[in-house]
C-alpha cells in the first residue's frame, strides 16, 4: 500500500511537472490555432463580377447593376461593314439603344430603354435566384431571371384600320445561369423565351425558342474577350433568319465599361437579336457595335470632394 | 508546486477579440473612399504580449458603389487568392497587461496584405481596466508595398497611401 501510493504520488507529480512545462512552452505558435477557433466567418464568399456589364454583348448576362446603382446605357450598331466604301464600312449609318437600370438589393434590377429600330420601347426585371458562392453553403453556379415586354411605336400604316396597341408587343423570358470557373474565365447558358404578338403571316411562329451560349475570359483585371451566340430551335424563325453571333471585347475603367463587338444582329432588344437577325457572317454582314455603361451610384452623397 | 502557481496564470493569459472594427480612408485628389469592416478577430497573450490579428477583406463595406467594391475585391485586393489581411508579432514594451493603466505601445510584426508580408512597427494606445483591454490605433499603409497596382487611369481617384484606423476590445478567453 505504502509503496503503491507513494508511486502514483510521484507519478502524479511527473506528469503535472511535464504538463506545466509543456504548457509554458505552448503560447506563440499556438496563437493562429486559436484564431482559427474564434473566427465564425459566416458570411458567404460570393463570386462576384462574373461579367463586367449586364449585357455579355448584345444578350443579358446574370449581372445586375448592385444595390442603388444606376446604369446608364449607351448602344450603338453601325451599319453593315459589307455595305462598302460608299457607306464608309457601315459607320455611315447607325441605330442606337438608350436604357437605363438600376439596382436593388444587389439581386433585382429594373431597365428602361428606346432603340431607334421601329420606335422600340423596352421594359424589364432581372431577378437573382441563385448567387454563386462558397462558404457556409456551397452554390456552384449564378441564375437570373429576365422578362421585357417591348413596344414598337411606329406610326400606324393604315391609321383607318382597326389597329390595336396589343399589336405592337413582345415579351422575352429568359432563364440565365452562369458559372465563374475562375477568375478569368465565365460561362453561361441562356434558355430563351419570346412571344411575339403580331407576326406577318399565319406561317410565322408567336412564340419562339432559343439557347444562348456566352461567355467572357479575362486577360487583365481591366480587359476581357467575351463571346456570344444564340441559337434558334427548329421552326420558321430558324428558317427565315439567322443566329445570331458575336465578338467582342470589355474594357473597364473606373466607373465605366466599354463593350466593344462585331456581331451578325443590328438590332439590340432582346426578341430583336434573337428573333430578327439577318445579316449572315459569311456574307459579311457584319456590324461593328458598342455598349458603354455609366455607373452612378444614388447610395452616397459624399462621393466626390467638390 | 509548479502546477498550482501556473495553472491561475494560464487561465487568463489569453485575450480575444471578435468584432473588432478596422476602417479606411483613400484620399485621392478626385476621390474620398472610405470602407469599414466590423469582423476583425484577434488574439493577445499577455503573457509574452504576442498577438495575432486577422480581417476577411471580403467583409469591408462603405465605398462609393457597389462597383466599386467589387473592383476593390477583384482587381485590387484579389480577394478569392487572399482572402484575409493578418498582422501578428509582439508588443515590443515590456508591461504587464493585466494591471489597469493607459499606455502607448508599439506593436512590432509581419502586416501581410494581399500576399505580401511586411515588417512593420504600430503605436497602439491601450486602455487596460477591469480585465479589459481596449484598443486604439492608427497607420499608413502603402499599396505598392503590399504589390497592389492601380491602373494609371485611376491615379486621380485612389490615393497611394491609404490611412487604416482600428478600434477593438479584448477580453480574457473563457477557455
Amino acid at each position: 500500500m505504502l509503496l503503491n501510493s507513494e508511486k502514483m504520488g510521484k507519478n502524479f507529480f511527473t506528469t503535472t511537472f511535464l504538463l506545466a512545462i509543456l504548457w509554458s512552452f505552448l503560447p506563440a505558435q499556438d496563437l493562429d490555432e486559436l484564431l482559427g477557433g474564434i473566427d465564425k466567418d459566416n458570411t458567404p464568399n460570393y463570386a462576384y463580377g462574373t461579367f463586367k456589364g449586364t449585357t455579355i454583348i448584345n444578350g443579358q448576362s446574370v449581372e445586375v447593376p448592385g444595390n442603388k446603382d444606376l446604369h446608364f446605357l449607351i448602344s450603338h450598331r453601325f451599319g453593315a461593314v459589307n455595305s462598302g466604301i460608299y457607306n464608309f464600312f457601315g459607320l455611315d449609318q447607325a441605330t442606337t439603344r438608350l436604357g437605363l437600370e438600376y439596382g436593388i438589393k444587389d439581386i433585382l434590377s429594373v431597365s428602361v430603354g428606346r432603340s431607334t429600330y421601329e420606335k422600340t420601347y423596352d421594359a424589364g426585371i432581372k431577378l437573382k435566384v441563385l448567387r454563386q458562392q462558397t462558404g457556409i453553403r456551397n452554390i456552384p453556379l449564378t441564375m437570373s431571371v429576365y422578362c421585357a415586354g417591348f413596344a414598337e411605336s411606329t406610326k400606324w400604316e393604315d391609321p383607318e384600320r382597326d389597329n390595336l396597341f396589343s399589336s405592337r408587343l413582345s415579351f422575352s423570358t429568359q432563364l440565365l445561369i452562369a458559372r465563374k470557373f475562375n477568375k478569368h474565365l465565365s460561362l453561361q447558358i441562356s434558355p430563351s423565351y419570346i412571344h411575339i404578338n403580331l407576326v406577318p403571316t399565319a406561317a410565322d411562329q408567336n412564340n419562339i425558342y432559343s439557347v444562348g451560349f456566352g461567355g467572357r475570359y479575362k486577360l487583365t483585371p481591366k480587359f476581357s474577350i467575351n463571346s456570344e451566340y444564340y441559337y434558334l430551335l427548329p421552326g420558321e424563325t430558324a428558317n427565315d433568319y439567322a443566329n445570331s453571333l458575336s465578338f467582342g471585347v470589355d474594357i473597364e475603367t473606373g466607373g465605366h465599361v466599354f463593350q466593344l463587338h462585331f456581331t451578325n444582329s443590328q438590332l439590340m432588344y432582346t426578341p430583336g437579336f434573337i428573333a430578327r437577325t439577318e445579316g449572315k457572317w459569311e456574307e459579311g454582314d457584319i456590324f461593328i457595335g458598342f455598349n458603354i455603361f455609366r455607373v452612378f451610384s444614388l447610395s452616397r452623397k459624399d462621393k466626390s470632394k467638390h | 508546486m509548479v502546477s498550482v502557481n501556473a495553472f491561475p496564470q494560464n487561465m487568463d493569459k489569453i485575450y480575444v477579440c471578435r468584432n473588432g472594427s478596422i476602417s479606411f480612408i483613400s484620399d485621392a485628389p478626385l476621390e474620398l473612399i472610405k470602407a469599414s469592416n466590423d469582423k476583425l478577430t484577434g488574439v493577445l497573450n499577455v503573457n509574452d504580449r504576442s498577438f495575432s490579428f486577422k480581417v476577411s477583406v471580403k467583409d469591408f463595406e462603405g465605398f462609393n458603389s457597389s462597383l466599386q467594391r467589387v473592383h476593390f475585391n477583384e482587381d485590387y485586393m484579389e480577394t478569392e487568392l487572399f482572402p484575409n489581411s493578418t498582422f501578428k508579432g509582439k508588443i515590443i514594451e515590456e508591461i504587464d497587461l493585466r494591471v489597469p493603466g493607459e499606455y502607448k505601445v508599439r506593436a512590432k510584426g509581419k502586416l501581410s496584405i494581399h500576399g505580401v508580408e511586411i515588417d512593420r512597427i504600430v503605436k497602439c494606445d491601450l486602455i487596460v481596466n477591469n480585465k479589459q483591454i481596449n484598443v486604439n490605433a492608427n497607420f499608413t499603409v502603402f499599396i505598392a508595398d503590399h504589390n497592389i497596382s492601380i491602373p494609371s487611369i485611376l491615379n486621380q481617384k485612389i490615393a497611394k497611401e491609404i490611412n487604416v484606423d482600428v478600434k477593438f476590445t479584448l477580453i480574457p478567453s473563457e477557455q
